[in-house]
Formats: C-alpha cells, sequence, structure tokens
C-alpha cells in the first residue's frame, strides 16, 4: 500500500516560507490567497495490504522521523499503491 | 583535559573546533567519527558546525540517529559536558538533549556576521569564567537559528535558568534589532535542566584568536578548561567518558 504523510508547521508556529510566498503572490495580483503555508510531502510504499497496519506505521514513521513534534504535525492518506501524479497536471 | 570533537558526514567546523582546543589553548583532543561508539576518554564532547548528514530533512535531524549519539546522550545523562556548536545545538534539539526546535531565520536569510551575546548565567561548565551580564562578540553563520519553544516549555527553561546567552546590542541591551533571527526571548543558548549540555548558535571555536576578527570565544574555552581544573581539584566530581 502506499501511505501520502503531510507534515506541516502548527498553526501557532509562524511559517517564515509561506508568508514570503503568500506575499510574492499578492505582489502578483492574487490578492484573494489570504495566506499560504508550506510543508513536506512524503509517500511511503509499504509492504503491507491492510490500511489499518498501512496507517498505523504510516504514524509511527512520522511522529518518530518525518516531523519533529515541536514545531510540526501531520495528516496520513492511505490508498493503493500508484504512480505519483505528474507535476502540473490533474 | 580531552575535548572530543564529533564528525558527521558534513560538519565543516570540526577542524576550527579541533584546532581552538588543541593549538590554542593547548588541551588533548581527538576526532570522533560518527560511526564510532567510542568517545575516546573526551571530558567533553563537541558536537560542531556543519550540514551533519546534508541537514536533510530537518537540520540535525538525522544526525540524531548516527551510531555515536547512544554515547553522547549517555556521556550527558552521567553529567558529562556536552557541547552544541550551530548545527551541533540543531542535533542536540533533534536529540531531544535539550528542549524546543529551530526555525528557518526570520528574515529568510543565511546570516553569517558577528554578533553580541549576553552571558545569562554562569553556573554552568561553558560560563563560569565568565562574569553575568558580559557582552560577547562572536560569529554566526547560519539559515536556521530562530529557535523556538512552545510557551509552557519556554517558561520551564526560564525558570529553570537554561537561557545561557542572549543576542543584544553592543553594550548588553536587548533589542529586537540585536536579533540576527528572530528566536523567541533572544535566545542564543540554552543548557539542559542539569546544566551539563549546552547548545548554541554562535561559533566561539571561530573567536579565539585576535588575527580572526576577535577573542571572545576564549571565556567559552576558558569556562570548560577551568570548570575541569576545579573538578580535578576536588570541588567537583569530573565525569570521564568510558573509553571502550
Amino acid at each position: 500500500m502506499r501511505a501520502r504523510v503531510f507534515v506541516t508547521l502548527k498553526p501557532s508556529v509562524f511559517d517564515p516560507q509561506g508568508r514570503t510566498i503568500a506575499e510574492a503572490l499578492h505582489s502578483l495580483g492574487y490578492a484573494s490567497v489570504a495566506d499560504v503555508r508550506q510543508g513536506k510531502y512524503f509517500e511511503l510504499d509499504l509492504a503491507t495490504t491492510e490500511p489499518a497496519k498501512a496507517k498505523q506505521l504510516a504514524a509511527e514513521v512520522a511522529d518518530k522521523v518525518l516531523a519533529n513534534p515541536v514545531i510540526e504535525s501531520y495528516r496520513i492518506e492511505v490508498g493503493e499503491a500508484e504512480p505519483a501524479t505528474p507535476g502540473g497536471q490533474s | 583535559m580531552k575535548f572530543g570533537v564529533v564528525v558527521f558526514p558534513g560538519s565543516n567546523c570540526d577542524e576550527d573546533a579541533l584546532h581552538a582546543a588543541r593549538d590554542v589553548f593547548g588541551q588533548d583532543a581527538d576526532y570522533i567519527w560518527h560511526k564510532d561508539a567510542d568517545l575516546k576518554g573526551a571530558d567533553v564532547v563537541v558536537l560542531p558546525g556543519g550540514f551533519a548528514h546534508g541537514d536533510y530533512l530537518r537540520t540535525g535531524a538525522m544526525a540524531r540517529f548516527s551510531p555515536i549519539m547512544a554515547s553522547v546522550r549517555a556521556h550527558a545523562e552521567r553529567g558529562g559536558p556536552v557541547i552544541g556548536i550551530c548545527n551541533g545545538f540543531q542535533i542536540l534539539l533533534e536529540a531531544g538533549l535539550l528542549p524546543g526546535a529551530m526555525l528557518r531565520n526570520r528574515g529568510l536569510k543565511y546570516r553569517c556576521e558577528h554578533v553580541y551575546v549576553r552571558v545569562e548565567q554562569i553556573d554552568t561548565p561553558f560560563t563560569c569564567a565568565a562574569k553575568r551580564g558580559d557582552v560577547l562578540r562572536i560569529p554566526i553563520g547560519h539559515g536556521e537559528g530562530n529557535y523556538y519553544a512552545p510557551a509552557d516549555t519556554l517558561e520551564r527553561i526560564m525558570k529553570n535558568r537554561q537561557i545561557v546567552l542572549r543576542y543584544t546590542d553592543p553594550k548588553g541591551r536587548l533589542d529586537d534589532e540585536w536579533n540576527p533571527n528572530g528566536s523567541v526571548n533572544a535566545i542564543a543558548g540554552i543548557c539542559s535542566e542539569a546544566r551539563n549540555v549546552l547548545g548554541l548558535m554562535p561559533h566561539p571555536e571561530r573567536a579565539c584568536e585576535a588575527l580572526l576578527g576577535g577573542e571572545d570565544g576564549r571565556t567559552i574555552f576558558e569556562s570548560m578548561i577551568e570548570w575541569f581544573r576545579s573538578a580535578e581539584a576536588g570541588a567537583l566530581q569530573p565525569v570521564r567518558s568510558a573509553s571502550v
């Protein structure tokens, strides 16, 4: 199975990179982009077919390595293994 | 006394640290490869600056898993001094040997310049030769030195007097203009609750010779040497790393 892990700074933590990107978008005229938060995305290929196990394993890995719990939180999606969506296409 | 300088792939201030300890202060000093487990009898363990493991994922995040870190942790738990400079500080945070975390600098720029830090606490092995309130001019060079800790953690480290160095103006006054990275409470260095582990963003090893633009970093090295001298004189119990 494939697990997708999205790591972002906690809402209480200031994100200077996201802020800078938001300001750049504003200067390009995208006034409706209220804010931007930058994060990290991981795809884990897991040798299991059980979604519950995949999620548990991904959470364990996120807690131990992928995220720093002091400043970051994460969200996990579990699904069939498939190639990542190429950039810029839907 | 003996300094042990841990070398990770990507460390780049290891030679500076060894040079300061050995050549400037005439102490015994040796490199320790990150894949080893033996601290070679070091009294003080130095985690030097650089980009350990390329700083992949997060600064210091991969270095925490280097084999030597188990020995460093054991040394710290026995009360042995550990000093993490810049990337070494980031590693100590990721390893949980110090509280908090590092964020990207407030201005997003890599800052490479001299800064002023005020000595807040002198009952540590790293500042015992200083006077409280001393202002040291020491260089920094980092992109992620914006120290952060959640409110409850911050309250705890303040209550335990763990803030050892703060960014100030040249006269030792707190001023946000002189905080180079946006660190909360202008924190430039903190120690552990037991006071034997110090993490700091400024590089004292780069400020030990007038030829290099300043000597204020000597205070940190002189403190460690002085601390061990008093320990050996019987005032304190010295903690040596076990040689395997």
